[in-house]
């Protein structure tokens, strides 16, 4: 990962359709306002793991399978809390550099 | 006159009859009208297009895996499978561009509603849903008026969902305000039926505070149920080699050799069920393809039609305020569907298939409204109510459809069924087709009318109270509150809604 290409961030739910899907949009917020350039996707938990993401976002009861799959593996509760996610991601990216 | 008549029938045939066209350049549209960048617009219009080819080869896989199934576990407790005159695939084939049409009619109407009344808050977001519940009404307006022509499809199936998006998050309000303990998004989902009837039946059962889920433990192991393409894999893949233990010898070596010639029919028992899962997961893989462009669109149109509305959201979203209850309700509801499995087979009914999707989700959705009233006694309830009504749901339905496309009945959530029993149920009463969006939409429009004018006036009767006790303060929540109505361009379309609703907030 470095400045000269966007982010890959995932956004995963059960099978990757409704709330990714929300969550996705929210994820979109939440990064421009952090003006990290990023290209979000969202996808179901099986998929996620054959997709080389840097950040992986979703519930917690999915996130905690998916710990190593991707550098940063954030966890949410509330999936419109935009400025939550902020906060969260500033810390994550922050701490591996990429902020 | 004959080119003209010409050209219609080609744009017929060809745009309006072909679902992944028609898909392709209303993404398109959404994304011109939102100003998108060029890269961006052919981008998405190409993958909402590709989306939909997908979900047909998803689709075609799933049907036939789920035929022989059917045929291997009627087979094994000695029924003939249930028969069908077509099949989902053919019906997306013919009606697929209907279909498309009316969501995007009835997002359009859904969206006037909400524009219109105050009482109606939430904009629809569950895009899959959209789509699907959009399928079984043009399915069941079939079924129940034979084949009517696509514009009259098409304006009877949009008025039906419009009042449906727009009623189903209010009526689930009460419970959502008591799972999440607020208020700033809804239930978008056709499972309301069962969050109603849990909340109402589970109440007398136990004490949320005391018997609340979130104090037990469960085993770790049962995570991987989680992922419903295993779930779906393990779960289909034992009933089907039980199912083989038992069935006719000579069924089975068929249906193997019509896949292979050379494979053992134990092996073949295993990819069956392994293709299966596969093409649910096909399936799911185009609708996701789609919907990524499709539903930011809407979301963008929403907003900007009626600044702040709240969204109604698929399940998932209430997963965090009780993930023990999901398992709990989900653990339940499977259970409850096995058994039932096994019931309905003794007393020679139809061979039902467990819908791995629908009894996660639906059974997450019991347990967690069933445990926000009556702890975990509420949840198993609502995991066991889910397993019965997608139980007597499938048996029932899928006749019903048998014309149309019956492996809906499967892929079901309980809404589904009360739809589609409702409208056939009505059709076969009616004489045409027009009294059913004429009465729903005359019953929609009081009832938001009505709401509207009670949430009116309780607001005005506050607002004053609040004027009364503090003079000099400027209430700050009384201006959030009214803003649906004096938002700018409000009062254009407000003239068309009830002497109530209009009134300006100061009273």
């Amino acid at each position: 990962m470095s400045a000269s290409r966007p982010l890959s961030v995932l956004t995963v739910c059960g099978v990757g359709m409704g709330s990714s899907l929300i969550l996705k949009m929210t994820a979109e917020d939440a990064l421009r306002d952090l003006g990290v350039e990023a290209s979000v996707q969202n996808t179901d938990i099986s998929s996620a793991r054959s997709m080389n993401a840097d950040v992986i976002i979703g519930q917690g009861m999915h996130t905690g399978e998916l710990a190593g799959i991707a550098p940063v593996v954030v966890s949410v509760d509330n999936f419109l809390d935009k400025s939550g996610l902020a906060e969260q991601l500033r810390g994550e990216l922050s701490g591996q550099g990429w902020l | 006159m004959d080119t003209v008549r010409d050209v219609l029938i080609w744009i017929a045939n060809n745009v309006f009859g072909q679902v992944a066209v028609l898909i392709g350049l209303i993404t398109l549209l959404g994304l011109v009208l939102q100003g998108k960048r060029i890269e961006d617009i052919v981008g998405g219009a190409l993958r909402a297009t590709l989306g939909i080819i997908i979900l047909f080869v998803g689709v075609d896989l799933f049907t036939g895996g789920l035929s022989s199934f059917q045929t291997i576990v009627s087979s094994a407790v000695g029924l003939e499978p249930p028969s069908s005159d077509n099949t989902l695939d053919d019906f997306l084939a013919s009606h697929g561009g209907t279909v498309a049409l009316i969501i995007t009619l009835g997002f359009a109407l859904h969206v006037v509603l909400v524009r219109v009344f105050r009482a109606a808050r939430y904009v629809y977001l569950t895009g899959h849903l959209m789509f699907w519940i959009s399928v079984v009404i043009t399915a069941c307006l079939v079924e129940a008026f034979g084949d009517l022509s696509q514009p009259v499809l098409v304006v009877v199936g949009a008025v039906l969902i419009a009042c449906y998006w727009t009623l189903q998050p209010l009526w689930m309000r009460p419970f959502m305000r008591r799972v999440t303990g607020r208020d700033d998004f809804g239930f978008g989902h056709t499972t309301s039926s069962l969050g109603l009837l849990t909340a109402l039946v589970a109440r007398p059962f136990g004490d949320p505070e005391r018997h609340s889920t979130e104090n037990l433990k469960l085993p770790r192991q049962l995570s991987f149920f989680k992922d419903v393409n295993v779930s779906t894999a393990l779960v289909i893949g034992v009933i089907l080699l039980v199912a083989m233990a038992f069935a006719d010898d000579r069924v089975v070596a068929e249906a193997a050799a019509a896949y292979d010639p050379d494979i053992d029919p134990w092996a073949w028992g295993v990819i069956a069920a392994l293709r299966f899962a596969g093409g649910i997961a096909i399936l799911l893989y185009g609708v996701r393809m789609f919907l990524a462009e499709i539903v930011p669109a809407f979301k963008g149109i929403g907003d900007k039609a009626v600044p702040g509305t709240k969204p109604a959201l698929d399940i998932p979203t209430l997963f965090p305020f009780a993930p023990t209850a999901v398992m709990l309700g989900f653990v339940a509801s499977t259970g409850t569907f096995l058994v039932l499995l096994g019931v309905f087979a003794g007393l020679g009914w139809f061979t039902l298939v467990p819908p791995m999707i629908m009894l996660f989700f639906g059974g997450g959705a019991g347990g967690v409204f069933g445990n926000a009233v009556a702890g975990w006694r509420g949840a198993l309830i609502g995991g066991v109510l889910n397993g019965v009504l997608l139980a007597v749901g499938q048996a029932v339905t899928w006749g019903m459809l048998g014309t149309t496309a019956p492996e809906l009945a499967t892929l079901a959530d309980p809404d589904w069924y009360f739809i589609a029993w409702l409208l056939i149920g009505v059709g076969a009463v009616v004489p045409g087709v027009w009294p059913i969006p004429i009465a729903v939409a005359a019953v929609t429009v009081g009832l938001l009318t009505w709401l509207s004018v009670r949430e009116g006036r309780r607001e005005r009767e506050e607002r004053e109270r609040a004027e009364r006790e503090a003079e000099s303060a400027e209430p700050a929540e009384a201006g959030g509150t009214a803003d649906a109505a004096t938002a700018p361009g409000a009062a254009a379309t407000d003239t068309a809604a009830p002497a109530g609703s209009e009134e300006p907030p100061r009273g």
